[in-house]
């Protein structure tokens, strides 16, 4: 029986409704300026989900989330199975690249003042997947269950605590009871690949959406003065030069990945102290310094609360940006943009000091 | 056009490079053939990874001879039940697998797999700089196309070029 893959073509065309998507891509144009290398931060970042997908996968395939098997399944990746140990430092080094994109992204907009009306609800979003690929981070760094990961667990679940009322009861639901142990484990396994992935996908299809439906900002001088920004098609000139820069992005990833392998510890002693220099992943440096540099008592309260309910006051704020620097042409605005800058050098500055 | 050709050379520089910042030891696999584990391993105080390096053997008579030494089949519990039959020697219980104590660093095992990642490597950076070099030719000529408004049925150069109309475009 002869198929004929005109008709095949047109069922898929039918059913899935492709002309009116390809369409759209040949209609849809990308404004070209001098901030435009900026629009590449975004696809970039899918780029590095779709190979952690793929690596985390595989991983998975070899991975016991139990007590017992979970640092011995991490060392037969790594010593057993061909290349495990380049799928896993792959693995690792694109998280660490997504979450590198996702920061440059956000600053990005923040710069350019992208996030203004009527965008306020896809930077919302985009703060969203922000903190999701941070705690995609945070629950991945206890399932190699070595000494390191297992210390800065501990810290990290017990940030919570600080805060009254509610904080006990996050603790314990992070943990799964008082501390961490195996429960957590688990726990923390089905939030890396069952429920963070959920999550992700629906607040990035809603984030793509928005995107799509507003089209890309221009700068905001050129709309002030209405000035016509000169523009590309996304389809073939704008999607070519992405495709350029994700391959010069992967090849440096399997470059990293190859020369700067993550090494496994033994497997972590629940009775043992925490060893010394305990650090978290280097997203978390800046917030780890902030919470050490707080001293223990604050008046009636601890200085850990303190610091807790400022940074989760900032984060609020950053959430609502658009809402709060609703005059981006303004002084506000201005305001808002030195605001950044300090908050970049004092992130950087803390994540030094938290090393040295 | 200058930000691609840095580009290229950047990632030709990096395709030279590559193989000489991987450089990691390489275990000989040591008497255990194919199935050989040969992880370096480095104690917590060694720093770099070639420091102390040690091999992992295979569990000793490991695999289905190994497994069958130690599992009662219904077959040898019916001869220990018998009276008459000597007393079996007592197996040896299995032995709880010994905590690791060192530190896992990663490293091939053995001169075929690095040698078979460094090819894949130098035919990665290789495939990236031939097609960055293509697709830098197609995006010139897909600017070209859209700044000449070839797309644009009002100001077309279509409208002089006939062959379309004879295709049926």
């Amino acid at each position: 029986m002869k198929i004929d893959m005109k008709n095949v073509g047109a069922w898929f065309d039918d059913r899935l409704a492709l002309t009116p998507i390809f369409k759209y891509m040949t209609k849809k144009e990308v404004p070209q300026h001098e901030h435009s290398i900026w629009y590449y931060t975004g696809s970039s970042i899918l780029l590095f989900l779709a190979i952690q997908i793929v690596t985390g996968i595989m991983l998975a395939l070899y991975y016991k989330p139990t007590l017992e098997g979970a640092n011995d399944s991490v060392a037969r990746i790594m010593t057993e199975m061909p290349l495990g140990w380049l799928v896993r430092s792959i693995h690792s080094w694109s998280a660490t690249f997504m979450i590198a994109f996702v920061m440059i992204h956000l600053l990005a907009i923040w710069f350019t003042k992208s996030y203004r009306k009527p965008r306020e609800a896809t930077w919302m979003t985009g703060m969203m997947l922000l903190v999701v690929s941070m705690v995609f981070g945070f629950t991945g760094y206890l399932l190699p269950w070595d000494d390191l990961s297992l210390s800065a667990t501990k810290v990290g679940t017990n940030i919570p605590n600080a805060i009254p009322v509610v904080g006990k009861w996050v603790t314990q639901f992070l943990r799964g009871g008082d501390d961490v142990t195996g429960d957590t484990l688990t726990r923390f396994f089905l939030f890396h690949v069952c429920i963070l992935p959920l999550v992700i996908f629906a607040v990035m299809a809603v984030h793509i959406l928005l995107v799509q439906k507003e089209g890309m900002s221009v700068p905001l001088e050129a709309e002030i003065k209405k000035k016509k920004v000169p523009s590309l098609p996304f389809w073939p000139n704008f999607i070519l030069r992405e495709v350029m820069i994700w391959l010069v992005l992967l090849g440096t990833l399997m470059t990293v990945a190859l020369v700067f392998a993550p090494s496994l510890g033994p497997s972590a002693d629940l009775m043992s102290p925490a060893p010394a220099g305990v650090k978290p992943e280097w997203y978390f440096l800046f917030l780890f310094q902030t919470l050490k540099i707080f001293p223990g008592n604050m008046g009636p309260v601890t200085g850990e609360f303190v610091a807790v309910v400022l940074i989760l006051l900032a984060v609020v704020a950053i959430f609502f940006l658009p809402f709060i620097d609703n005059k981006p042409e303004g002084k506000k605005g201005k305001i808002i943009n030195y605001l950044g800058v300090l908050g970049v050098i004092y992130a950087i500055v803390f994540s030094i000091w938290s090393l040295l | 056009m200058r930000g691609i050709r840095i580009v290229i050379l950047l990632a030709a520089a990096a395709l030279l490079l590559s193989p000489f910042l991987a450089a990691r030891p390489v275990q000989a696999p040591q008497g255990g053939g194919a199935g050989a584990v040969s992880a370096t391993i480095a104690p917590p105080q060694g720093g770099g990874a070639g420091a102390a390096s040690a091999t992992i053997a295979p569990p000793q008579g490991g695999g289905a001879g190994a497994a069958s030494a130690t599992t009662a089949t219904p077959q040898t519990a019916k001869i220990e039940a018998a009276p008459a039959a000597p007393a079996p020697a007592k197996k040896p219980a299995k032995k709880a697998p010994e905590k690791r104590t060192e530190t896992i660093v990663p490293a091939f095992t053995g001169i075929k797999e690095q040698t078979a990642v460094y090819v894949f490597y130098a035919w990665l950076w290789l495939s990236i700089v031939v097609l960055i070099y293509f697709l830098r030719l197609w995006v010139r000529e897909s600017d070209r196309v859209y700044h000449a408004k070839y797309y644009e049925p009002e100001e077309s150069p279509r409208k002089a070029n006939p062959l379309p109309q004879v295709l049926g475009d």
